[in-house]
């Protein structure tokens, strides 16, 4: 009975605690506010406004990944900003943002000459590589993956990289979204 | 016995302290994590979140100094099993997120859940066996009759 008491007691002056604490953070959480995750609400930093989200689409490991990409047995699409492309990008991919491009049709093209795609994105909780994937699956690609990890994760097991805008940005300060 | 006991605790109560104190400069970030665990109405993410670290620093606190120690072990039993079961059903259902354990953007993996699982262990073995002592008792006091002993052996 008594472990029960100091229990109640470490809770509250924890809820309390916790309060404070948030109220002196940097950047506190904004309790009046609700918090979707990712994925349900599409409200993550990579989410296009008013887009519903995207179901999962397969995912392919970065080393699986890595190897289709050495052996060009894999097309890949960047599902980012044009200037998150332009800073740095898998050698060789296609800029396809899930607002669309001018030239989109000529990146959707070129994929088609791989047997596999792979579209990644700049956060592996968001769900922009998966819109884009599926856009390429009505496309009628064959076979289309969400790389696991995302760029950061590429970029940090040594994948193939290289930055430049897409031929297609036409005005390298225009942020395709 | 006591000491191995204290140790677990202190080692325990110095997770909680590092974990609450990576989580405390970015908040919003923890909301975000707590969030996509999807256990919590969206309403209520950032409250819990404030109260996961608030408690986190209580529990801290309180088993590395030894006081209340039952009480923060229970605590920490009711928390580590939640972390645990929040971990495991994720990993089941396929979300694939950040676990939020220490700040930053470590995901979460089964790796995660066992080191969760470690930490409610200790967390039992202490609501169970009492929180040890760092030093031995003092001479006199009721648990070990050691006068008693002394006089014999004098």
């Amino acid at each position: 009975m008594r472990t029960l008491a100091e229990a109640a007691i470490i809770v509250a002056a924890g809820a309390l605690l916790g309060l404070a604490g948030n109220a002196a953070s940097p950047r506190p959480a904004a309790l009046a506010q609700p918090v979707h995750s990712a994925a349900e609400s599409g409200t993550g930093m990579c989410a296009v406004p008013g887009a519903a989200p995207a179901a999962r689409v397969p995912r392919i490991q970065v080393e699986e990944a890595k190897g289709l990409c050495d052996a060009c047995k894999a097309g890949f699409a960047d599902a980012r900003g044009a200037s998150e492309f332009a800073a740095g990008h898998v050698t060789n991919a296609v800029h396809l943002p899930p607002a669309g491009h001018p030239e989109e049709a000529i990146s959707i093209a070129a994929l088609r000459a791989y047997p596999m795609v792979i579209v990644y994105d700049g956060d592996y909780t968001c769900a922009l590589a998966d819109e884009v994937a599926h856009r390429l699956l009505r496309e009628g690609l064959p076979d289309v993956r969400v790389l696991e990890g995302a760029w950061p994760a590429w970029s940090a097991a040594g994948g193939a990289g290289t930055s430049g805008f897409c031929p297609s940005c036409h005005d390298p300060g225009e942020v395709h979204r | 016995m006591n000491l191995l006991l204290a140790l677990l605790r202190i080692g325990l109560g110095g997770t909680f302290l590092y974990a609450a104190v990576t989580k405390l400069p970015d908040m919003a970030a923890f909301a975000e994590s707590v969030a996509n665990y999807r256990l919590v109405p969206p309403s209520l993410v950032p409250a819990v979140a404030a109260v996961v670290i608030g408690v986190e620093i209580a529990l801290g606190a309180l088993l590395v100094s030894g006081r209340l120690a039952r009480g923060a072990a229970l605590v920490g039993t009711g928390i580590l099993a939640i972390f645990t079961v929040g971990l495991s059903q994720a990993l089941l259902r396929g979300i694939d997120l950040r676990c939020g354990c220490f700040g930053g953007t470590e995901s979460a993996t089964w790796a995660t859940v066992l080191r969760d699982g470690g930490m409610l262990a200790v967390a039992i073995v202490l609501l169970v066996r009492g929180p040890g002592r760092l030093l031995p008792e003092r001479t006199g006091t009721r648990d070990r009759p050691r006068d008693a002993s002394a006089a014999t052996e004098g």
